[in-house]
């Protein structure tokens, strides 16, 4: 008897009528939860739009922009055939911008996978292996939790260019991004492992996790079958999140000049306009449209990942 | 309803009365019952339409009374006690019915008016309250904060009173600078109980207060119940599934079944000889260590669909006395000679049932049916109708 | 009645006559001695009468555990952690010797804090002990441990669990449940484990079972969850079932329900109980043996008859006396009720001597500083207390609260000193 509820009048039998003895389909409903709110269809709004920008840029403004190439005069305004202006080199703003979403938004995956993947995985064994194992994952990740992340990025760089060469690719992908890529990843992964530790602490007290080892399933399985099932609400907010802040530290990693100059990330694009001269000349049209994407961008993985928590979070009492 | 709110005062109400520390609410009528609840329905609207929770309940406490509610979760009995202060979730209400305290009707109270009564009148111990205190707040501000917020008292008047309420639960008062964690769980459930005294109420009313406890400590903690009610003239409600407990502590008992009351009486009567077949299953399912025969009776199926409840007596599909008429008709309240009030259709009048001899040794229960499916042949039970069953 | 929870079952908006019809032939199936299941189903639960088991006292001894020992160590920071230095310990089970014969219901009765749950998870491999010995069938089990060693072990010991809503994964319906030990130990083959999965559940009283299987847990009531739980048990065909507290969570009507099935099911496939609970009335109606426990120690094992009606132990005594009962005390029939001061103390700060005599009314001199061992008190009987160092003796009925202190509040800041803030 809980107080203060309602003594549970619906026997649990008649809740569900005869035929339809189903599962609710949970991913409509879901995806409708998160519809439901505010935040949570904003959000996705301006992620969809961002994505089919960086998925076919060249459909809407043809493609990107070199110096060659180049059709405008130099910092021309916005206006006459150049919505958002040109750059030093007559390059249309607006074209860099559309084509940097693809550049921004594919570091931010890959690094959001990255995180994800290592968090989530050496957060579960942590928490669910214990003991000293949870010890040193958990000191380790201190470390990393207190590198900053720029200061990394400024010594791996040229140690990993160094290694692999500059112009070499892995899976057409040019070393520089992967260098950025690999410095958000190492730098994140510990707040998400610390998050989902935590989460496996508590699930791992659960009747249903001793059931399954009595029952003879390996902590292999136990981890996959009884414990993830339970994090994944959190290892998906945690990997919208990632992505915002992926983005925003691609973005000042490519300004303070650690980005790839062939490849026009939002940030390479704020780092060409400094180094321009741009702020200096009030050509504002060619700071403000990558730098309002970094924002909106961000903003959206926030506005979804805060809606994807409280609707994912069995405690808020929206799902059931 | 057999209660009459007119019913005077006696002697020992008024020299309970006497004792409180704090005046009568303005509009109280000092000759009236403590508490009268009279044809009491709470409904609930859910998602799949409107149940009625609490459907035509009556009964009445007295001043230094203990009266114990007793049936299965989702019997309606936490529903009764905590619609008295209106303490029911978002989505209940009292639908009808009077609540007279001292003879002020609660039911119409606006919000504001109400919190007059809450807490100063009638204090509430829910179950496993003592893991809802505060961790970070010292047990003696935690039990001096109703004083401070509900007595306007100062801040060292309220402390000095709750130093007072601890060593009357039994907790010396130098643990008042202690933290919960500090405690024992019996000890944070006695501090819990502090709190429900703080404010000098007429009414206790405890719903599960030991189920969470150790036999050992829920013993200790029925033992104070029962020294408070003694020193201070408290009339306490029970609400327990544990039969046990009301019949340790509770002068009466109302056993409750989907919502409506099924028998009431005095604890000495009901237990000995109960006279609703739910209160005899009831009974007999009870594991007893002190009975001589390891047995224990079933209660086969379920409660029944709140929605849509049977149109007659409630219990009629799991009841083996079911007649025609039980599953069409509800049963009306018979009170008896003895203090005992019966809905039921094997009792339709008060004279029809012969019942067990007052003046007799007790009788022990019958637990249980023979195997060979007889009938249970118990005193001051009718035979059994059975030629309406099926063959 | 031979059905589960009833009609509960059918969905009532659908036919709420269906429910009625049913009822009522449940009604004439229970009145009607030729449609009565005969001896199978009796109409209460009925444990063995006085006299003890009904287990063959040659019958073979299933499980024996010899000086059993779980110490937990109380570790401090980081440093501690990694170079497994201990600060102080825990002694949740502190020394007990217990057996168990094929067959039989042995009850481990005791307070939280006494260590039964501990103890059941040592048997059941969840908790590794830290001293003494598990004795299968003759076959020392204690060092066996990880998930391939114990593979054949767990299909011999099952545990049910106390609380059904925490067991069963919403998401999974009740097929995969109790389908769960076969897909993990990789018995049979797709079909022949949903044959199995079914025989279990229609076992534990769930029929018909093809439809139990397709629900999910929110569908089902608490009795039936639990019925559920019994099943995933029942699944691997075990020998010794551990069962912690498996009806502390349920309405007395279905409590009693379970524990009959329980009790069929021992009869039927001949199943060992170890059944814990705080509860001594339950442990009285159900089980042959009763062990009570307190802060990791045995204080009196002995057949249930025995033990609850001439306790040995001043413990026992107080526990069986402040047992619950719905007789009013008016009455007059029941004995006096000793209530101990005080709450059982941190097993982190075990009390020399008999670690029960701070709150012992009959403690003396040798209580404080020398243990007692289980001392033979008649026949299978057996009580840790200097008191029946001589053999059995009829307790004193002492009233505590006035032994100790005389006034409530000096028991109580007794109690308050026995009780050590973690």
């Amino acid at each position: 008897m809980t107080p203060l509820v309602a003594p549970d009048p619906l026997p649990p039998v008649a809740a569900a009528p005869a035929g339809a003895r189903r599962r609710p389909g949970r991913a409509r409903t879901f995806v409708g939860q998160v519809l439901a709110r505010n935040d949570g269809r904003i959000g996705l709004l301006i992620l969809i739009a961002f994505a089919v920008l960086a998925a076919f840029p060249d459909l809407f403004v043809g493609r990107l922009e070199t110096a060659t190439t180049a059709t405008g005069r130099s910092l021309q305004p916005p206006g006459g055939g150049y919505l958002f202006g040109t750059d030093e080199l007559g390059r249309d703003v607006l074209n860099m911008t559309v084509h940097g979403a693809r550049i921004s938004m594919a570091i931010g995956l890959m690094a959001t996978m990255i995180t994800v993947v290592f968090g989530a995985l050496l957060g579960i064994i942590a928490g669910y292996v214990g003991g000293r194992t949870d010890t040193v994952i958990m000191r380790i990740s201190d470390f990393f939790l207190v590198l900053p992340t720029i200061v990394l990025a400024i010594i791996l760089a040229p140690v990993i260019l160094d290694i692999v060469g500059a112009d070499a690719e892995l899976f057409g992908i040019r070393a520089t991004m992967i260098v950025i890529v690999v410095v958000i990843g190492l730098t994140s992964w510990a707040t998400t492992a610390r998050i989902i530790r935590s989460q496996v602490l508590s699930i791992k007290m659960r009747m249903f996790v001793d059931r399954a080892r009595v029952i003879g399933s390996g902590p292999g399985r136990i981890m996959r079958r009884h414990v993830l099932p339970n994090v994944i609400n959190l290892i998906v907010a945690q990997a919208v999140l990632t992505f915002a802040i992926a983005v925003f530290t691609e973005t000042t990693l490519a300004f303070i000049g650690l980005g790839d100059p062939f490849a026009p990330s939002w940030g390479q694009i704020l780092n060409a306009a400094q180094s321009a001269g741009a702020p200096g000349l009030g050509a504002w049209w060619y700071i403000a449209p990558p730098a309002v994407c970094v924002v909106l961008v961000v903003l959206a993985f926030t506005l979804v990942g805060n809606a994807l928590d409280d609707v994912l979070n069995p405690k808020s009492g929206a799902r059931r | 309803m057999t209660v009459d709110p007119r019913d005077p005062v006696g002697s020992a109400a008024a020299e309970i009365r006497g004792r409180r520390q704090w005046p009568l609410p303005k509009l109280a009528d000092p000759k009236a019952p403590l508490l009268v609840v009279d044809d009491l329905t709470v409904r609930f609207r859910m998602p799949a339409g409107s149940v009625k929770a609490v459907d035509g309940v009556s009964f009445r406490l007295d001043d230094g009374e203990a009266l114990g509610i007793a049936g299965e979760s989702g019997c309606g009995k936490t529903t009764t006690a905590l619609s008295l202060v209106r303490l029911l979730p978002a989505n209940g209400r009292i639908k009808s019915g009077k609540v007279e305290l001292f003879g002020i009707d609660l039911v119409p109270k606006t919000e504001s008016q109400l919190a007059r009564y809450r807490w100063r009148e009638i204090s509430i111990v829910f179950q496993g309250a003592m893991n809802a205190l505060n961790p970070v707040q010292r047990i003696g501000d935690q039990v001096g904060e109703p004083i401070e917020i509900r007595l306007g008292q100062s801040r060292e008047s309220a402390r000095k009173r709750a130093g007072e309420l601890l060593e009357l639960v039994g907790i010396p008062r130098k643990r008042a600078d202690a933290y919960p964690h500090e405690l024992s769980g019996g000890m944070r459930q006695r501090a819990i109980i502090a709190m429900a005294l703080a404010c000098d109420p007429a009414i206790v009313i405890g719903d599960e207060p030991t189920t969470a406890l150790d036999v050992m400590v829920q013993a200790q903690i029925l033992q104070l119940l029962e020294q408070l009610r003694h020193d201070l003239g408290l009339s306490l409600m029970l609400i327990t599934h544990d039969l046990s407990v009301i019949a340790e502590t509770c002068d009466r008992v109302m056993v409750m079944y989907a919502g409506r009351v099924a028998e009431e009486g005095p604890v000495s009567r009901v237990f000995t000889a109960p006279r609703h077949p739910y209160t005899r299953k009831l009974l007999s399912s009870f594991p007893n260590i002190h009975a001589d025969r390891r047995t224990l009776d079933v209660i086969a199926g379920a409660l029944p669909d709140p929605r849509n409840p049977p149109p007659g007596c409630r219990f009629a599909p799991r009841c083996s006395f079911a007649m025609d008429v039980c599953r069409e008709v509800v049963p009306p309240e018979v009170r008896f000679a003895d203090g005992v009030r019966v809905a039921c259709h094997l009792f339709p009048t008060a004279d029809t049932a012969p019942l067990v001899q007052a003046s007799g040794p007790s009788v022990p229960l019958s637990i249980g049916r023979p195997a060979d499916g007889a009938h249970e042949a118990a005193p001051g039970m009718p035979a059994p109708v059975t030629g309406d069953r099926a063959p | 009645m031979t059905h589960p929870d009833g009609h509960g079952v059918v969905p009532h908006d659908e036919a709420f006559h269906e429910a009625e019809r049913e009822a009522a032939a449940a009604h004439a199936a229970a009145h009607d001695p030729g449609l009565q299941a005969p001896p199978a189903h009796p109409a209460h639960v009925h444990a063995p009468g006085p006299g003890g088991s009904p287990v063959a006292a040659d019958a073979p001894e299933i499980l024996r555990l010899t000086g059993l020992e779980v110490h937990f160590p109380v570790r401090g920071g980081l440093f501690d952690i990694l170079t497994r230095r201990t600060r102080g310990v825990v002694r949740a089970v502190d020394g007990i010797d217990l057996s168990i014969r094929k067959g039989e219901i042995l009850a481990l009765v005791g307070e939280s804090g006494s260590g039964k749950t501990t103890t059941g998870r040592v048997v059941v491999k969840l908790t590794r002990q830290t001293g003494g010995t598990v004795t299968v069938d003759g076959k020392d089990v204690s060092a066996l441990w990880g998930t391939r060693a114990l593979r054949a072990y767990r299909r011999r010991v099952q545990l049910i669990f106390q609380d059904p809503y925490e067991t069963l994964n919403p998401k999974h319906t009740v097929g995969e449940f109790v389908m769960e030990p076969l897909i993990v130990n990789n018995i049979g083959v797709r079909h022949e484990r949903m044959g199995v999965a079914l025989a279990a559940l229609d076992a534990a009283g769930l029929r018909p079972a093809a439809d139990y299987a397709s629900r999910y847990p929110h569908e089902l009531s608490g009795g039936q969850r639990q019925r559920v739980v019994i099943a995933g048990a029942l699944v691997m065909n075990p020998e010794l079932v551990v069962a912690d507290e498996p009806v502390s969570m349920l309405d007395v009507s279905i409590r009693t329900e379970l524990l009959r099935l329980m009790l069929d099911l021992r009869r039927e496939r001949g199943l060992t109980y170890l059944f814990i609970t705080h509860d001594l009335s339950i442990a009285w109606v159900l089980a042959d043996r009763i062990a009570v426990m307190y802060l990791g120690k045995i204080m009196e094992i002995g057949p249930a008859e025995q033990v609850i009606r001439t306790p040995r132990n001043p413990y026992t005594q107080a526990l069986v006396s402040v047992s619950p009962s719905p007789d009013p005390p008016a009455a007059g029939a029941r004995a006096a009720r000793t209530i101990l001061v005080g709450e059982t103390p941190d097993a982190a700060h075990v009390p020399s001597g008999c670690r029960f005599h701070p709150r012992c009314p009959l403690a003396f001199d040798r209580c404080t500083v020398e243990e007692p061992p289980l001392f033979e008190v008649g026949d299978g009987h057996q009580a840790a207390c200097w008191l029946a160092e001589a053999g059995p003796l009829d307790l004193p009925v002492i009233d505590a609260v006035q032994a100790v202190g005389g006034s409530e509040v000096a028991a109580v800041e007794a109690g308050v000193a026995a009780d050590t803030p973690s």
